[in-house]
């Protein structure tokens, strides 16, 4: 069945304002606000001092909503975003932690004040609920966020935000992961803005309307309290630091560092010479059973000290799961602009989104309406997004010699999700995503390889559970997690290594438990390599039925790989979902980062010490890079180069 | 004016290999115009390519990589669908 448009529904995806703007058209709340004079006579220790706050409060506001979460996805991985506003949603500072999360909460609160002014109306207490991503606030409905206005003398002065992953928030399937599905229909419900706590109150009605729809409830609760949370922590360190150096100064500071961040910004895409970049990103199938490869197409101009990024000609929307919306395309943006422009830059996304433009069609798979399926959307065209723009972004760097130090190859392409539910050993139900792909390889640089699982573009921050505390909190034992030889980009710098986990169902009182598998980048590679530099590997799921690994415990063994294993294997497609007997086991294998330039450029010492720690086997060595070892692993100089020149032909196809 | 690892732009336009000067271009409009190009099957990237890309979709997939034609130095990577063309451009105008 096609994706029938719904009438009506145009009015939670409008473009975002700015504070300006809203100043003009908001009515039933008093914005607060400040005479340019302000900013100007701003003192510059004051400015350090109140921006240094500011930035410290987003980290506090990380900091309390991982004492309070109950979930590993939170307390461990770190799979959350925080924020600072201004009075008109402008973002003031995001966190280091989850960017995507934090580059879209502007728009729900710009939403928020466009349509909920009048009615119920914005008061002093009050937070709103929000999971619907063509409003913002996330990216799918997984990223659940709550944001609050903070007043002060009766005005609006700013608002806190803080969003987390949710593990589940229904749908067909466990983990709202909806393998199977056509359009949002089949997955977690998006609710636009409402409010959640009124005047300091939590409202029961509303909170029971949002977790009844959770297969954890229990969980999504401890979660929505510490959202809660965090927002009266940023609430009362905010109001303290206005109440000592006064409301004029803060928003003066604020005012300052979004102006700092832009005028920053321009100042580096002025030294930049002007041009256009295009680069694609790839994403194999878009539900399960769905064989196709779609693309999202980028076109990064710079002129002067603006970029532009026009994505004309990236494939319509889908049925299925891994479209995103506009807030999922601007999350594909953000935190490349970030990581890779504006590493000596305040994070200011107020202020760095002045010197960008977005071109877009709407009803593409990267900027879908309403109700095409977005469950997948985080992960799918919006990291694909992010994909596409980190290509562009460092090619665009590589042509200044100073500026080409930050920029990085793609890191690693995607998300590989393996998501567990079912009874925990404690008798309880339990749904989690297991977040070990948070240690994705990092792309290759123009002087250093990419770090072996260093992490993720889009969540600087983030990191992997324990081994232990993913067997304490739920029903597996792993057999091993570890980095994976030849994940990495090969490159004259090589990218950072991907990893694979290997784990069997240990301890639920039913025996196994059930398995949610979404991964693209199965087909082709997701991140590619720059300069000629070669793409990082393909992710690669293997389930394998009816191990003999009980037994080899038993013996004292823990098998070390798949073959060791027995049983029957499957290759895992890139969605799907079943169940895992007490004897099967899960092995899960996320990417690593691309390569920079050319791989016979690359220092046959690199190789040789490469194969040495198992970063790259023997094969590649000599296949890739053209290196040839001898009997200890050391170098042969003289067959090195004579086998490089052979290869460098025949890979040419030169006679 | 350097554009990459193996390209740089001379005074007057042309584009030429970092390594060994060859002339990969006439103009920043079509920079590597006389680039080898050449297309092989994913699996010749390497051991990275973990399953074969027909597990996963019907649709051809192809290594195409770019070489300067005279010391053949890799310039561009990519593994796409056989029947697209690259998308992977650039031109600088400054």
């Amino acid at each position: 069945m096609p994706i029938i448009p719904v009438a009506g529904s145009e009015r939670f995806a409008t473009s975002p304002k700015t504070t300006a703007e809203l100043r003009e058209s908001v009515t039933g709340v008093r914005l607060h606000d400040i005479p340019p004079a302000a900013v100007a006579d701003l003192d510059p220790l004051t400015y350090e001092v109140v921006r240094h706050r500011l930035t410290a409060i987003t980290e506090e506001m990380g900091d309390a909503l991982k004492r309070m979460s109950g979930s590993v996805v939170v307390t461990d991985c770190n799979d959350f975003g925080t924020a600072i506003f201004d009075e008109g949603g402008d973002s003031v500072q995001v966190g280091l932690v989850n960017t995507q999360l934090a580059a879209s909460l502007d728009m729900a609160v710009k939403w928020t004040l466009e349509n909920r002014a009048g009615n119920p109306g914005i008061g002093p207490g009050d937070m709103f609920f929000c999971n619907d991503p063509w409003v913002g606030g996330g990216l799918h409905q997984n990223d659940a966020s709550i944001f609050a206005p903070l007043f002060y003398d009766g005005e609006l002065f700013a608002w806190t935000g803080a969003a987390c992953h949710q593990v589940d928030l229904g749908g067909v399937s466990p983990g709202s992961w909806s393998v199977a599905g056509r359009d949002v229909f089949w997955e977690s419900t998006p609710v636009p803005p409402v409010k959640m706590v009124e005047a300091g109150t939590l409202r029961s009605d509303i909170e029971d309307l949002y977790l009844r729809r959770s297969r954890v409830p229990k969980l999504i609760a401890l979660d929505l309290r510490a959202k809660i949370g965090a927002n009266h922590v940023a609430q009362d360190r905010l109001r303290r630091l206005i109440d000592k150096y006064g409301p004029t100064a803060v928003k003066a500071v604020m005012r300052h560092m979004m102006t700092d961040a832009e005028s920053r910004l321009r100042g580096k895409l002025r030294a930049l010479p002007d041009g256009t970049w295009s680069s694609v990103a790839h994403q194999d199938g878009a539900r399960a059973g769905d064989r196709a490869i779609y693309k999202i197409v980028c076109q990064m101009t710079k002129r002067a000290d603006r970029l532009t990024f026009d994505f004309t000609g990236t494939d319509p929307q889908v049925e299925g799961f891994a479209n995103c919306t506009f807030a999922g395309l601007r999350g594909g943006i953000m935190p490349i602009v970030l990581t890779m422009l504006c590493g000596d830059i305040q994070w200011a996304p107020g202020g760095l989104l002045r010197c960008l433009d977005i071109i877009s069609e709407p009803g593409t798979i990267n900027n879908c309406t309403f109700p095409a399926g977005i469950g997948k959307g985080s992960v799918a065209s919006a990291w694909a997004t992010q994909n596409a723009v980190s290509e562009c972004v460092a090619e665009m760097l590589a042509t200044d010699p100073e500026q080409a130090k930050s920029l990085m190859s793609v890191g690693c392409g995607t998300w590989d999700l393996a998501l567990l539910a079912g009874v925990d050993q404690r008798g309880g139900g339990f749904v989690t995503m297991i977040c070990d792909s948070m240690a994705g390889g990092l792309g290759a640089r123009v002087d250093q390889d990419g770090v072996d699982t260093g992490g993720l573009n889009c969540i600087p921050m983030g990191r992997v559970a324990d081994v232990e505390i993913n067997e304490f909190s739920f029903p597996i034992l792993y057999l091993w997690r570890r980095e994976e030889a030849d994940s990495g980009g090969p490159g004259r710098f090589r990218g950072g290594l991907g990893g694979s986990s290997c784990f069997i169902p240990h301890d639920s009182p039913i025996g196994g438990v059930h398995l949610v598998v979404s991964a693209t980048g199965k087909a082709l590679p997701q991140a590619p390599g720059l300069s000629g530099g070669y793409p990082a590997g393909t992710q690669y799921d293997v389930l394998t039925r009816g191990t003999s690994t009980r037994y080899s415990f038993a013996g004292g063994r823990i098998p070390a790989t798949l073959d060791e294993l027995g049983g029957d294997r499957q290759v895992m497609p890139n969605h799907a979902e079943t169940d895992m007997g007490p004897d099967d086991v899960y092995y899960t294998h996320w990417q690593g980062g691309g390569g920079y330039g050319d791989p016979l450029l690359r220092a046959p010492d690199l190789v040789a010490a490469d194969v040495r720690a198992g970063r790259v086997s023997a094969g590649a060595a000599s296949g890739v890079y053209g290196v040839v070892l001898a009997g200890h692993g050391t170098v042969d100089e003289d067959a090195t180069s004579q086998h490089r020149t052979q290869l460098r032909r025949e890979r040419a196809g030169v006679a | 004016m350097k554009i990459d690892d193996n390209t740089v732009i001379g005074e007057n336009g042309t584009v030429s290999c970092a390594h060994c000067a060859a002339v990969l271009g006439e103009s920043v409009a079509q920079p590597l115009a006389r680039a080898l190009r050449r297309e092989r099957p994913p699996a010749d990237a390497g051991p990275g390519v973990r399953a074969d890309p027909a597990t996963y979709t019907d649709r051809p997939l192809v290594l195409r990589q770019l070489f300067c034609p005279q010391c053949l130095v890799l310039l561009a990577t990519e593994i796409a669908p056989a029947d697209e063309p690259s998308f992977r451009h650039w031109s600088v105008t400054r």
